[in-house]
């Protein structure tokens, strides 16, 4: 259940992710979303992250960089309790994407806030670049942007393990986006600039450092300095195609919301050098920061981006 | 002056190549990776900047793969595109 693109136990973006759970686990979790729906599952999984918190430091450890900035004076205790939370909530986001998997997409409440703004933006045929982040549940979300009537290119590993290709194939369900695998010719960069000019969509994470990226600029998060990637920023620049940052919360049991943040147009023009990027990459910073100080237990970057050794 | 001589000025002047000159750029030489290292956001500038000087878009990555191979492939794609 803990799995894929979710806790890294490791301290440094270079290095994998580890998946916590068994196959068993994993089994047990579906075995009871099918017979007791997604309450039940969420009764197995308090005792799970229990455990977790209690019995595996690495997974503490995986939370504390975050933990850390976000909650800079909670002393010992308060930190148990808030990687248990933020744990916690990691695992029914999990969870809910299972429910939907299993279960059918009906079984979740989407609510987008900014539908006509995003609709402006389309209209205007210049593309746009969905800023994504690893907050609350995006794959859900994703579906909420089908109104658009335009394809959402999302930029991803296409891994044959992906967890996200695997949610839609065992739902049976289309994939609402498509993919662009960053490790392909020039990373991708030609076919990101082919569905800017075309007027589409471009989804990307904002927030994780792909592993010997190069192109990066240190901006302030939660008070301290990480190093986030420009190269979005400059795909902006260079074909005039607005940043727009799209945040995910799961606001109640069966319901998520999906916030367009803020628009960021990046004049064209800035060319290659990193600091001519360092105060769009701080606005989209600055609208994490605040989403993480509104939603401090949905924010799943589980790495320390504060180390930019 | 050539569309290779141009495209070799531009490379120097625009992406700020150090330590190279335009007459030290082979013609077949790789712009990416080895050759001349050139990497994923020189890639989107010279996108950037063959539209602005030549008047020729890459539009996608069936153009652009092939194109953005050597100075010979790009020289030649777009003296095909102005024709």
């Amino acid at each position: 259940m803990f799995g894929a693109g979710g806790i890294n136990p490791v301290s440094t973006q270079q290095k994998q992710p580890k998946t916590l759970g068994s196959p068993l686990g994993y089994r047990a979790f579906y075995l009871l979303i099918r017979s007791g729906g997604r309450q039940a599952a969420y009764g197995l999984l308090y005792f799970v992250v229990a455990f977790y918190i209690l019995f595996r430091p690495q997974v503490r450890l995986s939370c504390r960089p975050y933990l850390r900035h976000r909650f800079p004076t909670a002393g010992a205790d308060a930190n148990w309790w808030h990687s248990y939370r933020m744990v916690l909530d990691f695992g029914k986001v999990l969870v809910d994407r299972a429910v939907v998997g299993m279960l059918g997409p009906d079984q979740l409440n989407v609510t987008l806030h900014g539908r006509e703004q995003l609709l402006e933006i389309r209209n205007r045929r210049h593309g746009m670049i969905l800023m994504m982040s690893h907050v609350g549940c995006w794959q859900v979300a994703m579906s909420a942007l089908n109104f658009l009537e335009e394809p959402v290119h999302m930029v991803m590993h296409q891994d044959d393990g992906s967890l996200e290709r695997h949610y839609y194939e065992y739902a049976e369900q289309e994939c609402p986006y498509r993919t662009i695998d960053p490790r392909g010719f020039l990373g991708g960069t030609l076919e990101m600039m082919g569905v800017l000019k075309q007027g589409m969509i471009l989804a990307v994470m904002g927030d994780r450092l792909p592993p010997h990226e190069r192109n990066v600029v240190t901006v302030d998060f939660l008070g301290e300095a990480v190093a986030l990637p420009f190269s979005s920023f400059q795909l902006a620049s260079a074909t005039g195609a607005p940043i727009v940052v799209m945040m995910t919360r799961k606001s109640a049991g069966d319901c998520y919301e999906m916030e367009l943040i803020r628009e960021i147009r990046v004049p064209q023009g800035l060319g290659r050098k990193a600091d001519a990027y360092r105060p769009y990459v701080q606005q989209y910073a600055d609208a994490l920061a605040g989403y993480c100080r509104d939603n401090p237990y949905q924010f799943y970057n589980f790495f320390d981006m504060w180390n930019n050794r | 002056m050539t569309t290779k001589e141009k495209l070799k000025q531009i490379l120097v002047e625009d992406l700020n190549l150090e330590d190279i000159t335009p007459e030290e750029i082979e013609d077949d030489e790789p712009l990416f990776g080895e050759g001349l290292g050139l990497d994923s956001l020189d890639a989107v500038e010279l996108v950037v900047l063959v539209q602005k000087h030549f008047g020729v878009e890459i539009k996608d990555m069936e153009e652009g793969r092939p194109a953005l191979q050597s100075i010979n492939t790009l020289a030649a794609f777009i003296e095909d595109k102005q024709e």
